[in-house]
């Protein structure tokens, strides 16, 4: 928590510059990713995609890759599956995101006991897998019970005002949207900013490799409130509240590049 | 007829009961997926985040008084009365990102240049004068945002405890003392 609010205020000092000139932050990315790109000849994401799809080809214990494993469109098909996670899965009987299948494939398929699961390994098949994603439409959809259930859920934290600062993710980003306490505007995130296409993102200013996941454990961070656990019920909630909210959109590029 | 319809009303609100009961349970057991620390956070919301997370911050016309009402009893004054303390504690609690945190939203001291827009500028607020009223208005609006404007983003620090009672007079002095840097010129 007060590393959180470190960061806070450093990002805060850092883009002080950039806020005073009013620069528009995306088109700004665009100019920083130009620059990378130009200087090393390689942009951070490709690197990490190409990690991914390493680790994604790679034999478990059981002697099996992640293309025996089913993210949602059937065996080992890739193409467009991201754009339409969160989902119901029938053979683990609940709704998991691209993370949280990425871990049940490990576990399940590939024969990995759960302590061996390396975070930095499900980021970086989680940008493998999203890059497959991108021109695709979102399309998450509340058919079975348990996806509006856990809709429910993340609404309601949505909107939930909790913990000594009395704020909510709703707060910032929809009451206020397009002021900042920072760096960057608050995005609009249920409407024209379509956030969730926004991540798994490399994050040039921190040199991050982040998945939504990371993105929403960071927001509780930021207003000095206890995360919710990384798989947790509370994040899977919201991402799915959230990817719900932004469908039809096209996503752009994944994994995204932003500040 | 009639004891149709209460009958039907009666297995209406056995389903209900049925229904909500585990769904309550379902979501506080989800809630607690979030880990220890999350959940405590989020399950002991006090009545006023209720019910500003219930009407999504636009708390209706007539449960309005009641609400201002209640916060205003939350505030806590310094034993010894005086509302306005030193501004230059103010100014270390006003910048302290655990406590203020207030540049998170307001523009201050005219140097500060790191602030967010989320609220209105402070700079000059001195030029209100130190009449009674306005010191006392200036330290209730910072313990307690709540017992002015209903569900607004102004937080509670002084009834959270993230400033004491004469940490706030503190802040009122760094906002109103015009030698504060929010008023020097």
């Amino acid at each position: 928590m007060r590393k959180a609010v470190g960061l806070f205020l450093a990002t805060l000092l850092v883009g002080v510059a950039l806020a005073q000139g009013q620069v528009d932050p995306r088109e700004e990315a665009k100019r920083q990713k130009q620059l990378l790109l130009e200087t090393a000849g390689i942009l951070p994401t490709e690197l990490i995609v190409a990690q991914g799809e390493e680790l994604f080809n790679r034999k478990g214990p059981s002697g099996k890759t992640m293309a025996e494993c089913d993210f949602g469109l059937g065996k080992g098909v890739l193409e467009g599956a991201a754009a339409r996670l969160p989902r119901y899965f029938l053979d683990t009987n609940r709704v998991e995101d691209l993370d949280s299948r990425i871990v049940t494939c490990m576990t399940r398929v590939q024969g990995f006991k759960p302590e061996q699961v390396k975070r930095s390994e499900v980021v970086a098949i989680a940008f493998y897998i999203a890059s497959k994603s991108t021109g695709h439409r979102i399309q998450v959809r509340l058919l079975f019970p348990e996806e509006r259930e856990l809709y429910a859920l993340g609404e309601k934290l949505f909107y939930a005002r909790s913990g000594a600062r009395d704020v909510g993710c709703a707060t910032c980003h929809v009451t206020y949207v397009g002021r900042r306490a920072g760096v960057l505007p608050y995005a609009d995130v249920l409407g024209k900013d379509k956030s969730w296409t926004h991540w798994p993102a490399y994050r040039y200013s921190n040199d991050q490799t982040w998945t939504m996941q990371d993105r929403i454990r960071a927001c509780y961070g930021n207003i000095a409130h206890p995360q919710p656990a990384l798989y947790s019920q509370p994040i899977l909630a919201l991402e799915l509240f959230l990817a719900y909210n932004n469908n039809g959109a096209v996503v752009e590029e994944w994994p995204a590049f932003v500040r | 007829m009639r004891r149709k319809a209460v009958l039907a009303f009666g297995v209406l609100l056995l389903g209900l009961g049925l229904s909500q009961g585990p769904f309550r349970a379902r979501l506080e057991a989800a809630i607690q997926g979030g880990g220890p620390r999350f959940a405590q956070v989020m399950l002991s919301q006090d009545k006023a985040q209720a019910l500003c997370t219930q009407y999504r911050d636009r708390l209706p016309a007539d449960l309005v008084p009641k609400f201002l009402e209640e916060q205003k009893a939350l505030i806590k004054y310094p034993a010894s009365g005086k509302l306005m303390g030193d501004w230059r504690n103010g100014e270390k609690v006003f910048t302290d990102p655990k406590r203020g945190n207030c540049y998170a939203c307001h523009a201050g001291d005219p140097k500060e240049v790191a602030h967010g827009t989320m609220g209105p500028s402070l700079t000059g607020y001195g030029q209100r004068g130190q009449s009674e009223a306005v010191v006392r208005y200036t330290y209730e609006k910072i313990y307690n945002a709540w017992a002015f404007v209903p569900c607004s983003l102004m937080y509670r620090g002084g009834v959270h405890g993230l400033f004491t009672p004469e940490e706030t007079a503190d802040l009122v002095a760094f906002l109103l003392d015009p030698n504060s840097p929010i008023n020097r010129r």
